[in-house]
């Protein structure tokens, strides 16, 4: 088991954004996160990166409890992420967004970077073919010179996730990587997580773009209002009636969970 | 004759624009990680301080008395620059910059040991300190066709620019390398940077520390410069200067803040055969750049028109 989410609340005041959420992920899966705006799915992100700390639970990564350890420890466990609004180093060139996906892989401090002393070159010169190697999965090669910003829409997202892997994470979390693309970079999605998941790599996706989930999910949780609604394999979750509900509403029905 | 062509002056000017520099430097790298830090006038004041204090009382070498400034500086920069992490923007430099005013008073008010707002005199100077030096050693400054004075103000020049390319290397091969790129990121975005795996609290506090070691260690040489020193050389005003440097030559680039620093120290000079304007043209200057160019003169394109960078590409690769 990679990821395990016991109990799960996170409060804002008096609003609840998650309750009581328990699932887990195994390795190698491709899990999807879905359900209504709102429903919590970006919250659960930021509890497992500790953008901010659960209210109550846990969260078990590889066993080991890393509830509300400080971010960038999750991100040196294994754990990366992608953000919903894209927030690339926008001045940056696509090249140094990777190699600072990479931080986490290197140890070079202040005096071996400004000396360059051998083992510093070395781990300069293994982060920027590794930096390479992902450009090229995700198929941003030609750009690596370009500033992240000049990207076009859907690259910026490609160029997300190769940062993220950069931090050669064992789970990636990808929320809503379809976002704002046409038919055929969502396509182009399918097949770069798959080949992610050729990596060993675990996914955790929110996704809005059900044909997509439909597809690449081995399985599926539904949140609504910060409930769990459902868990199954896409069969199971297209066929249940609380989450066709949810999702197409319901007469005179508002507390569905 | 080498000695006609060289006038003092110009040699002191050339050493103020040399300290300022290294001021310059010191809120280019906290602003580096996107730290805006006013406090530069108190760190330069910690540093000018006890670098004096040392020479003066206990007699120490010029060199240790300016090292342990800037060490002190920076030690005071690691514990005002933690509690500041909270802080962000506009509220780091007014926090910073209330820093600088207390050190002030500070110095104003323990008169026993910093003689208070008369200040120190009697600094053991750089140059006198060579001259004395070069006497021993059996050399004389006229046997190159030098006065006394020339020769001092030639020296401490050269020190210094050795000192500001040593500096300037620095910062550009650590812009280059892991620790460079953690800065830029948490400047660009603080929390995308930290899902990276980046601890933004190290990296800040390093910036911060870094800026308050180099105001320091300016503080440290305008003592043995000048030879005396007052809190008043350390005030709102000096902070304020120090801010422009890098506003007017541009913060994003490391030569923006050393070009701010050369042009703001030499254009009071210049002006000063129309003294009594000069410091209107000194604030219309400024207002025509918040005007026209609020980036600062010196950004990335203009750096990549003059070919003096390249096009963001393979820093570092041929290392």
């Amino acid at each position: 088991m990679v990821l395990k989410i016991n109990n799960v609340s996170k409060n804002f005041g008096g609003i609840s954004a998650l309750t009581d959420i328990s699932f887990s992920i195994n390795k190698g899966e491709i899990f999807g996160l879905i359900g209504p705006n709102g429903a919590g799915k970006t919250t659960m992100f930021n509890c497992i990166t500790s953008i901010f700390p659960p209210s109550s639970g846990e969260i078990l990564f590889l066993d080991e409890n890393i509830t509300g350890i400080k971010p960038h420890k999750i991100t040196n466990k294994g754990i990366c992420r992608t953000f919903q609004n894209i927030r690339l180093f926008s001045q940056m060139s696509v090249l140094e967004n990777v190699l600072v996906g990479g931080h986490s892989q290197s140890h070079s401090g202040v005096f071996s970077g400004v000396f360059r002393t051998k083992s510093q070159r070395n781990e300069e010169e293994k982060l920027r073919s590794t930096a390479r190697e992902l450009l090229e999965l995700v198929g941003l090669s030609e750009f690596e010179d370009a500033v992240a910003e000049n990207l076009a829409y859907g690259q910026q997202r490609r160029l997300e996730i190769a940062r993220a892997l950069a931090s050669d994470p064992k789970l990636l979390l990808l929320d809503e990587p379809a976002a704002g693309m046409n038919d055929t970079e969502t396509a182009d999605l399918y097949y770069l997580i798959k080949k992610v998941q050729e990596r060993g790599v675990t996914t955790l996706l929110i996704e809005h773009d059900m044909p997509l989930v439909m597809r690449l999910c081995d399985r599926i949780t539904v949140l609504n209002f910060g409930k769990k609604l459902a868990e199954g394999t896409p069969e199971e979750i297209q066929n249940n009636q609380e989450v066709i509900e949810a999702y197409l509403g319901s007469e005179g029905d508002d507390d569905i969970a | 004759m080498l000695g006609d062509l060289i006038n003092p002056y110009y040699l002191q000017v050339g050493s103020f624009i040399m300290i300022n520099i290294i001021l310059g430097l010191s809120i280019y790298i906290t602003l580096s990680s996107g730290q805006l830090s006013l406090g530069s006038a108190g760190f330069m004041g910690i540093g000018a301080y006890t670098s004096a204090l040392l020479t003066i009382n206990y007699d120490l070498p010029i060199i240790v008395g300016v090292i342990a400034g800037a060490l002190v500086a920076g030690i005071i920069g690691i514990l005002i620059g933690i509690p500041s992490l909270r802080l962000t923007g506009v509220y780091l430099a007014i926090a910073t910059l209330g820093f600088g005013e207390v050190m002030r008073v500070f110095l104003v008010n323990w008169e026993s040991v910093t003689k208070g707002s008369v200040g120190l005199s009697g600094i053991p100077q750089i140059g006198r300190e060579l001259l004395k030096f070069s006497r021993d050693s059996g050399f004389s400054p006229m046997s190159i066709g030098l006065k006394n004075n020339q020769f001092v103000y030639l020296m401490v020049l050269l020190i210094l620019v050795i000192i500001n390319i040593l500096l300037i290397w620095f910062l550009i091969r650590q812009n280059k390398s892991r620790v460079g790129r953690a800065f830029a990121a948490i400047k660009m975005d603080e929390k995308a940077a930290e899902a990276m795996g980046i601890n933004i609290t190290y990296y800040k506090v390093l910036s911060f520390a870094q800026g308050a070691i180099l105001s320091g260690f300016a503080g440290a040489l305008f003592a043995h410069v000048m030879g005396y020193i007052s809190p008043a050389d350390f005030s709102y005003h000096r902070a304020v200067d120090i801010l422009i440097y890098a506003v007017f030559g541009g913060s994003e680039v490391i030569w923006g803040s050393i070009f701010g620093a050369a042009f703001m120290t030499l254009l009071p000079e210049v002006l000063r055969f129309i003294s009594e304007y000069r410091y209107l043209i000194y604030g219309l200057v400024l207002v025509l750049m918040m005007a026209f160019r609020p980036q600062g003169i010196i950004d990335v394109p203009l750096l990549q028109k003059l070919h003096l960078t390249k096009r963001r590409s393979k820093h570092g690769s041929k290392n």
